[in-house]
């Protein structure tokens, strides 16, 4: 029923020959469709009208030459942090100028704070804001909060869950400080009762009494998220002596288990990233894992954590698709997010690929040259321009009269 | 004669005794507070600056960073921001926007008054890296909407003006803003309030009948005081033939100061371009950052100062007009320089030379051929900023990565 209302509306479209948007002459590389070649973008209203060739630029009440620049779907960032945590960032100025149109809170709120989130942020923002609710019912208030079971909820969190379907994509754990498999199960179990994937950042440390093995093969469902994948602390991940990743990793992916980047200020090294791209273990989903540390020195935003795995030998058009589809699938909103097929919201992110000698600097501020980096050049977020650093969209001032605020 | 000699032969032996925290090497240092405007080594020594000179020893340093291609300035001062990001509306985060820009000062206009000042204080202002200073706005509830900020119950002055005394390590001075109700009130109490805690006023300001622009600048004011948004749409600054109003010359004559107050609405390139081209300068360089204004505007400092160069300011007159004029204007000249023993504030900036686009307020876009990027922040001598991995190891260098660590 949705797809025919969708149809007649744009046939409507199309024999009008009206687009409010044309991004004319990228390189479209859009996985979801096996697109990678130039071709122009149309957008109607908030939507995706149509991708295809020599779109005539009077069809568009407003056309954008972007030859020579890259366009995919909105990056979807599947671990940010916009609220509750001391580091939470607002999306506007730190995700959507990156053009992640779609971030994931990981774990900021829980069901006691999730309401203030809404009403603060996710009304307010313009990014898409989509969140995994923390199993701490304070959320991601500190160790005195994440470490206490008694606020581990399963039933609280998952009825927090069902109210709020169309923000709430999973849960969360993380920074457990206590003994012992409570938190994942309560994750896990909420995750069962709300039927959503649970993402989980473990700091395992000493008579923890967990490993990172039992919890990719016997804690984690397949489709549950093990984020921070090169992290140090994870001494699991690669084993000391023979450098080799273990084999219980490849075992949890063949399970179902998915990894996650998650690179923020403690978890990409290059060391650890290197030695596993090396043997073809590639995160499932790139992550920035962004906040007010992380966007300092690792300056960790989408763009800068593609840049850093074509360093390690990734291809554009994969690292795309592991910064859109992955993502959006993996919190089960694919095909709605993640593409740029007629009918999709109109998030669009225009990318660059310069040339020169950049620093990537990893988790310990020790940095890596590279002579290839992404940048994004414009944002396209429901249907909407809200960036465009190079001014393409618009006219120059001195020949546009006295012009009020141009859309 | 022979004293001096002697002074001098100390002080190079003092010297040779220094261990430096961090050095900049070969930078062109502009810095118009001591008038310097060429290549220096600037050496930093624990939160403060040591020493501005040539030929510093690198192996007598902790971490040298080459900033040969690059300008070194005093770190920047936006004194028009809005950073209470855990309170009032469309507020962002200080280090995030600051820091990563060159500004080591922010000054937030008004997003608080006397009633939420404190919680601004302990929720944002003691937590940031950049040194976070304030308007207090003469709304005691502060920028939060025109019920309030209409009210004119709300601009308690003795309140106002108690608050002030009481954090004079933090505010700077009383702000109004979106007064909408054609009276002087705002205005009026907010002097009165400055006046009262020996401070100074920014005013954002929108004319009205009985309330004229003119009246504000050369009746309202005082000599010091701060009209923000000069190159917005509000006022008249401009004649119908596009020249400089004559009182707005003889205001600054009076010694009211004039600041940028970028914004959403508040830089407009056909008024800015006449008003620099006669040589209306700024007094002061600020963004008025906030949720808006960040996006298509690009209203950050580095973005801000380029439109400036490129409108005719010089690099110098721009610098001058982000550091040591705002240091001035807001009375602590003891920021804005890199005096030796000053706090070691800096920024590192590259002029990319190029073909570089800018938006202002109404979107209408400017081509210009320069641009000011900030390569690294140093604040209270750590740096906190280093896109280019300057002060950086490679980690092929940088010894085994413990999992122990």
């Amino acid at each position: 029923m949705q797809k025919t209302g969708l149809f007649f509306l744009f046939a409507g479209l199309l024999q009008g020959q009206t687009y409010d948007l044309l991004l004319k002459g990228g390189r479209v590389i859009d996985p979801a469709n096996q697109i990678d070649r130039v071709a122009d973008v149309a957008i109607a209203g908030n939507r995706i009208a149509r991708v295809s060739d020599g779109i005539a630029a009077s069809d568009a009440r407003k056309t954008v030459d972007v030859s020579g620049l890259i366009v995919t779907p909105g990056l979807v960032d599947l671990h940010a942090h916009v609220f509750g945590y001391e580091g939470a960032l607002f999306p506007d100025d730190t995700s959507l100028i990156a053009g992640t149109t779609t971030v994931v809170d990981a774990g900021g709120s829980g069901w006691r704070s999730f309401d203030d989130f809404r009403a603060k942020i996710i009304k307010r923002a313009q990014t898409r804001v989509l969140v995994l609710i923390n199993i701490v019912g304070h959320g991601m208030l500190g160790p005195r909060y994440e470490n206490d079971t008694g606020d581990m909820d399963p039933k609280a969190t998952a009825e927090k869950i069902k109210q709020n379907r169309d923000v709430i994509v999973g849960i969360k754990t993380a920074h457990f400080g206590g003994k012992g498999w409570t938190a994942i199960q309560r994750a896990v179990e909420a995750g069962k009762l709300a039927d959503v994937p649970v993402m989980v950042d473990d700091h395992i440390f000493t008579n923890s009494g967990r490993n990172t093995r039992e919890k990719l093969l016997d804690y984690l469902r397949p489709g549950d998220m093990h984020t921070h994948m090169y992290n140090d602390r994870q001494i699991e991940l690669i084993d000391r002596f023979s450098g080799k990743v273990q084999p219980y990793m490849w075992e949890a992916r063949k399970r179902g288990v998915l990894f996650d980047l998650g690179h923020g200020a403690g978890s990409f090294l290059w060391p650890v990233a290197t030695k596993a791209m090396a043997q073809g273990f590639v995160p499932d989903t790139i992550s920035t894992d962004l906040h007010g540390t992380s966007i300092m020195f690792q300056q960790s935003d989408m763009p800068n954590c593609i840049s850093k795995m074509m360093s390690l030998g990734m291809s554009l058009e994969d690292a795309i698709l592991r910064s859109t589809v992955n993502p959006a699938r993996n919190i089960h909103r694919y095909p709605e997010l993640g593409t740029l097929s007629s009918g999709a919201v109109a998030d669009v992110a225009v990318l660059a690929e310069r040339e020169g000698v950049f620093a990537m600097k990893d988790a310990w501020k020790n940095k890596k040259l590279v002579t290839k980096k992404i940048e994004c050049v414009l944002t396209v977020r429901n249907g909407k321009i809200v960036f465009d650093q190079e001014g393409r969209a618009f006219p120059l001032w001195n020949t546009a009269g006295e012009y009020e605020v141009i859309p | 004669m022979k004293a001096r000699w002697l002074l001098l032969l100390f002080a190079w032996a003092l010297q040779g005794q220094e261990i430096y925290d961090l050095l900049l090497k070969n930078g062109h240092v502009l810095d118009p507070a001591n008038h310097r405007d060429g290549q220096f080594d600037v050496a930093v020594i624990g939160n403060k600056i040591a020493r501005v000179g040539h030929d510093f020893a690198a192996a007598h340093a902790r971490v040298v960073v080459d900033a040969s291609r690059y300008y070194v300035t005093p770190g920047l001062i936006d004194i028009h921001t809005h950073f209470d990001w855990q309170g009032a509306d469309l507020n962002l985060h200080p280090d995030a926007e600051a820091l990563t820009n060159g500004v080591t000062t922010a000054v937030d206009a008004g997003s608080s008054g006397w009633k939420n000042f404190e919680a601004f204080k302990s929720t944002v202002i003691d937590h940031s890296k950049t040194r976070l200073l304030a308007f207090l706005n003469i709304v005691g509830a502060g920028m939060y909407g025109p019920k309030v900020e209409n009210d004119v119950n709300e601009m308690d002055v003795d309140a106002a003006a108690a608050m002030v005394r009481k954090h004079r390590d933090v505010i700077v001075g009383i702000k109004t803003a979106h007064f909408q109700p054609p009276t002087w009130d705002a205005v009026d109490r907010a002097v009165k309030a400055a006046a009262a805690s020996g401070t100074i006023v920014m005013v954002d300001f929108s004319p009205k009948p009985g309330r004229e622009y003119s009246d504000l600048i050369l009746k309202h004011l005082r000599p010091g005081d701060i009209h923000t948004h000069f190159y917005g749409r509000l006022t008249p600054q401009l004649d119908a033939n596009k020249r400089i109003q004559p009182y707005v010359l003889e205001a600054r004559k009076r010694g009211v100061l004039f600041d940028v107050g970028h914004g959403n609405g508040s830089f407009w390139f056909r008024i800015a371009v006449p008003a620099v081209q006669q040589g209306f300068l700024p007094d002061t360089i600020s963004t008025d950052i906030h949720v808006r204004s960040i996006m298509l505007p690009r209203a950050n400092m580095t973005t801000t100062m380029s439109k400036f160069l490129n409108i005719g300011m010089t690099l110098e007159q721009v610098i001058e007009r982000s550091t040591v004029n705002p240091a001035r204007v807001i009375r602590r000249p003891e920021l804005g320089t890199l005096s030796e023993g000053a706090v070691a504030d800096i920024a590192v900036l590259e002029l990319e030379q190029g073909k570089f686009a800018f938006l202002d307020s109404g979107h209408g876009k400017l081509i210009g051929d320069r641009r000011l990027r900030c390569v690294l922040t140093v604040r209270n001598g750590a740096v906190v900023w280093d896109t280019e991995g300057l002060s950086l190891t490679d980690w092929m260098k940088a010894g085994p990565y413990s999992n122990f660590r």
